[in-house]
C-alpha cells in the first residue's frame, strides 16, 4: 500500500555522480605523484603531504564551525587542496611552515569566499604564493632526490661526499639564459626529467607519475582535454620560439614541458573547475594564457618557475573570460 | 539538401539515462480497466479551455462530444463511456493544478472501446484535405507526445508558413515508456494511413519517420509495411541515435535535417511539421472511422508497479484506478510520475485523471528516488561544466539557475532562459545535485508573471 508519495520537480532520476566522487577521482589521480614523491624523497615527503592534508581538513572544519555552516568535509575538496599544496613544496620544507601555508590556503584561499565553488583563485596556489612571499629562502632550497644520478651537476661545490642541495633543471635554465650558455646540461637530463630523478618540488619531479594520474582523470572524464592541451601547446610554441633564437641559452621545448610544475599544473591545478572558465572557447583562452604566462616568467622574468603566478593571474580573469565566451543558443540568438 | 551527416543522425549534447524499457517493451497493448467513473478534463491541450456541452444528470453516449470551444487553438473533448454526467467538478491536473472536469458515471456493462481498427482497404484519395482537417478537429486530436498542441492547427495549411517536410516522431527517448514502440509494432498500418492523411492535409512533399536505433524491430516493422504499401516513395524511416532527448522535436529536426529551429520559434518557420506516432494513429482512426480521441495507450511502468505493461485506457480514468489495475504499488514509499522520469510530473493526488497527453504512469521506487538529487545533500556548484556539455540547446544552465536563485531575472534572460526546453539533462548529470531544471522552470514562471504585470 502506498502511504508515502514523494513529489519533486523533474527529472526524477540522476546520474550516480557526485562532487565527492569527482574529488575522490582527483585524489586517485594524484596518487602516482604522491608515490613518486615518497620514492624520491622518502618518508619525510609523505609526512609533509599528510600534515598538509590534515591541516587543510582541520581548517575547513574549523571555518565551517565558525561560520555556523554545515560540515563540508564530505566533498573531499580540502584533501585535494592539501595534497596539491604539499606536492608543490620543496622536499625539505619544514612542517610547521607547511601547516601555516595549508591553513592559509583553505581559510583565505577558499573559505572566506564562501567555501567550495565560490573561490576565485586556486586555494593551493594561494597557499603556495603566501609561502613564497613569507619564506622565500625555504621555498627555494632543493634537496637532492634520494636516488639521484651522481653525475648530475650540483649547485654546491661537488665535494663528492654529500651534496645536500641541488639546482632544479629550471634554475639551471635560468642560469643558462643569464650566461647565454649551458642549456644543453638540462637538455641532457630529459630522461631524468621524465622519470623524476631531478631536484624540484615534491610532486613535480616525475613527469611519468603525473602523466599516469592525468591520463586517469581524462579517461574517467573528470577533466576534459581543452585546458591541458591549450597550456601545453602554448607553452610549447613559446619555448620553441626561444629555443630557435638561441639554443645555447634556452632549453629545449620538451624539457620545458617536463620540468617544474608544468605537468602538475596542466592536469591538476589549471583544470580545477571552480577557477577555470566554463565554455570550451574560454578554456582554450585560459589555457593559452597560463602557458604563455608561464613561459614568459620562465624565459624573461626573474623567477625560474612561473606556473603558480600564471595560474593565479588567469584565475583572476576567469570571470571576464566567461563573460566574453558566452554560448549563443543552438537556435541562434532570439530576434526580439 | 543533405540528409544526415557523418556520425549518424544525432544532435550535440544530450545524455544517456538507463532506459529500463525492458519492463514493458514486450507487453502487448491490452485493454485497460473497465472504469465505473471517468473525469474528462476540459483542458487537455494548449489553448482555450473547453466549455461543457452537458450538465449534471445528462445521459452521454460513448464518443459524444461533451466539451468544445469556439477558439481557433483548442480541441473538443468527448466521453469515452456511455453513462450519466455526475457533476462538473475540479480535478487535479498535472500542469494546470485544480481544473474543471466532467465526471461521468458509467452505466453497468458499458463496453470499453475496441482498439482493432482495420486499414486493409484504406485509400487516402477518398478524403479531401478539408475533410481530413475537419475530422481531426472534430475528434479533438492533440499532440499525444506530451505537449498537447491541437493537431488541426498544426496540419492545416498556412499560406504564410508552407510546410514542405513532415517528421514523424517515433523516438520515445524517455526511459521506461514503450507505448509508442508498441503502437509502431502493432498498429503499423494505422500509423502509415495517418501519415498519408496528415501529409495530404498539410501539403507536405516528403516524410521522415525518426526512430531511435534501440528499437530495431519498430524500424523493421515500419519498413516492411512501407514496402507493401503503395504511394509511399516519399516516406522514409530514419534510424536516429539513441540519446536523450532525441524525441524533442527541435533535436529530432537537428538530427534528421541538420537544421536549427530558431530560438523561440516553431518548426513551421522552417517549413516543417512534426507529429508523434500516436497522433498519426489517432488521425487515421478519426478520419477513416470518425472515432474521437477518447482512449489512448498508456505505459504503466516502474519497479514499484506489480504488473507493468501497456494498456488502452479511457481518457479520464484516475491514476489510482490504473495502478490498481496493474496490481498496485509494491512499496510503501514511491514517486508517481505522469510521463517518464526525465520530464514527467510527479503527482501527489492519485485521483488525477489520465489526459490525452499522458503517455505513461511511472512509479519509481524509494531506491531510485534516493539516487535523485534531493535525497542526497547538494553541494555548491563546482563549475565543472557538465550541464553545458549536455545541454542540447547550448545554454549555460548553471548561470541561469544561479541567476534565478539570486532573483536576477535580467541576468537569466541574458543567458537565454526562455530557450530552455526543460529536458532535464542538466539536473540529471549535475554532480552537485543542484535542481537546475527546477530553477530554470521557476525563473520562466517569474518572468511570465512579470510580463503580465506590465501594462500594454
Amino acid at each position: 500500500m502506498l502511504t508515502d508519495i514523494k513529489v519533486s520537480c523533474s527529472p526524477h532520476i540522476s546520474e550516480p555522480l557526485s562532487t565527492r566522487r569527482i574529488m575522490r577521482d582527483v585524489v586517485i589521480g594524484l596518487a602516482p605523484a604522491v608515490a613518486a614523491a615518497g620514492y624520491y624523497f622518502r618518508i619525510y615527503a609523505l609526512i609533509l603531504i599528510a600534515s598538509c592534508v590534515i591541516s587543510a581538513v582541520a581548517t575547513e572544519w574549523l571555518c565551517n564551525l565558525i561560520r555556523r555552516k554545515p560540515n563540508s568535509l564530505g566533498d573531499f575538496s580540502a584533501v585535494v587542496t592539501g595534497i596539491i599544496l604539499a606536492l608543490s613544496l620543496p622536499p625539505a620544507f619544514p612542517i610547521w611552515a607547511a601547516v601555516i601555508g595549508s591553513c592559509f590556503a583553505i581559510a583565505i584561499g577558499k573559505m572566506v569566499f564562501g567555501g567550495l565553488g565560490a573561490n576565485i583563485l586556486n586555494p593551493a596556489m594561494v597557499g603556495r604564493a603566501f609561502l613564497t612571499a613569507s619564506f622565500g629562502m625555504l621555498m627555494t632550497t632543493w634537496t637532492v632526490p634520494a636516488v639521484i644520478d651522481s653525475a648530475m651537476p650540483k649547485i654546491a661545490a661537488d665535494t663528492g661526499i654529500d651534496a645536500r642541495t641541488q639546482a632544479t633543471p629550471l634554475a639551471w635554465s635560468k642560469q643558462a639564459i643569464k650566461t647565454k650558455a649551458g642549456a644543453e646540461i638540462v637538455n641532457k637530463q630529459l630522461k631524468d626529467l621524465f622519470i623524476g630523478s631531478v631536484g624540484g618540488c615534491l610532486g613535480e619531479t616525475s613527469a611519468l607519475a603525473l602523466l599516469i594520474g592525468g591520463l586517469y582523470l581524462v579517461i574517467r572524464r573528470t577533466i576534459n582535454l581543452h585546458i591541458p592541451l591549450a597550456v601545453l601547446l602554448s607553452a610549447f610554441v613559446f619555448a620553441t620560439i626561444a629555443y630557435l633564437i638561441n639554443p645555447q641559452a634556452y632549453i629545449r621545448p620538451v624539457s620545458h614541458l617536463l620540468s617544474g610544475g608544468m605537468l602538475l599544473c596542466v592536469f591538476f591545478i589549471a583544470t580545477d573547475p571552480v577557477t577555470a572558465p566554463l565554455t570550451p572557447a574560454g578554456m582554450w583562452i585560459f589555457g593559452i594564457g597560463v602557458g604563455a604566462m608561464t613561459m614568459l616568467i620562465r624565459i624573461v622574468g626573474e623567477y625560474p618557475e612561473g606556473v603558480m603566478y600564471a595560474v593565479l593571474l588567469m584565475n583572476a580573469v576567469t570571470p571576464l573570460i566567461d563573460k566574453m565566451c558566452k554560448f549563443a543558443p543552438a537556435g541562434g540568438k532570439p530576434s526580439v | 539538401m543533405k540528409i544526415g551527416a557523418i556520425g549518424g543522425y544525432s544532435f550535440p549534447g544530450g545524455t544517456h539515462p538507463p532506459q529500463n524499457k525492458e519492463l514493458t517493451c514486450e507487453h502487448k497493448i491490452h485493454p485497460g480497466p473497465a472504469v465505473k467513473e471517468v473525469a474528462v478534463m476540459l483542458s487537455q491541450h494548449i489553448g482555450a479551455q473547453c466549455r461543457p456541452l452537458v450538465r449534471a444528470g445528462n445521459m452521454v453516449q460513448a464518443g459524444q462530444k461533451i466539451g468544445d470551444s469556439d477558439a481557433f487553438v483548442s480541441a473538443p473533448v468527448h466521453s469515452p463511456i456511455t453513462g450519466k454526467v455526475k457533476e462538473i467538478a475540479l480535478r487535479s491536473h498535472a500542469v494546470l493544478g485544480r481544473s474543471p472536469a466532467i465526471v461521468i458515471e458509467a452505466y453497468p456493462y458499458s463496453p470499453t472501446k475496441r482498439s482493432d481498427f482495420s486499414f486493409d482497404d484504406f485509400d487516402e484519395d477518398k478524403y479531401s484535405a478539408e475533410q481530413i482537417c475537419d475530422a481531426v478537429r472534430q475528434a479533438g486530436i492533440v499532440g499525444m507526445g506530451g505537449a498537447g498542441f491541437p493537431t488541426r492547427v498544426k496540419i492545416e495549411p498556412d499560406p504564410r508558413l508552407p510546410k514542405e517536410t513532415m517528421i514523424i516522431n517515433g523516438c520515445e527517448c524517455e526511459p521506461y515508456i514503450t507505448c509508442d514502440y508498441r503502437i509502431m509494432l502493432e498498429w503499423t498500418d494505422r500509423i502509415i494511413a495517418g501519415i498519408k492523411l496528415a501529409k495530404k492535409a498539410a501539403g507536405c512533399s516528403r516524410v521522415f519517420i525518426g526512430i531511435e536505433d534501440n528499437k530495431p524491430r519498430a524500424i523493421e516493422a515500419i519498413n516492411t509495411a512501407l514496402k507493401s504499401t503503395s504511394n509511399v516513395d516519399d516516406i522514409k524511416v530514419v534510424p536516429v541515435k539513441t540519446k536523450y532527448p532525441q524525441g524533442d522535436e527541435r533535436q529530432l529536426i537537428k538530427a534528421i535535417l541538420k537544421k536549427n529551429v530558431p530560438t523561440g520559434g516553431i518548426p513551421p518557420m522552417i517549413g516543417l511539421l512534426v507529429l508523434n506516432v500516436a497522433t498519426t494513429a489517432a488521425i487515421a482512426e478519426a478520419v477513416v472511422f470518425g472515432s474521437p480521441l477518447t482512449y489512448r495507450v498508456v505505459t504503466v511502468s516502474g519497479q514499484a508497479v506489480a504488473r507493468p505493461g501497456n494498456y488502452y485506457v479511457a481518457i479520464g480514468t484516475s491514476v489510482s484506478e490504473l495502478i490498481e489495475f496493474c496490481g498496485g504499488v509494491t512499496q510503501k514509499s514511491a514517486k508517481v510520475v505522469l510521463g517518464g522520469p526525465m520530464m514527467g510530473i510527479a503527482i501527489a493526488d492519485l485521483t488525477t485523471p489520465i489526459t490525452k497527453t499522458t503517455g505513461a504512469v511511472t512509479v519509481l521506487t524509494r531506491h531510485q528516488i534516493g539516487r535523485a538529487k534531493f535525497a542526497r545533500r547538494q553541494t555548491a556548484c563546482i563549475r565543472c561544466g557538465r550541464c553545458l556539455d549536455v545541454c542540447p540547446e547550448r545554454l549555460n544552465p548553471t548561470k541561469i539557475a544561479h541567476a534565478v536563485k539570486n532573483n536576477a531575472l535580467d541576468v537569466a534572460e541574458s543567458y537565454y532562459i526562455s530557450a530552455c526546453i526543460e529536458c532535464g539533462c542538466c539536473s540529471y548529470v549535475c554532480p552537485a545535485k543542484i535542481e537546475l531544471t527546477g530553477y530554470i522552470k521557476t525563473g520562466k514562471i517569474f518572468l511570465a508573471g512579470q510580463k503580465k504585470k506590465v501594462p500594454q
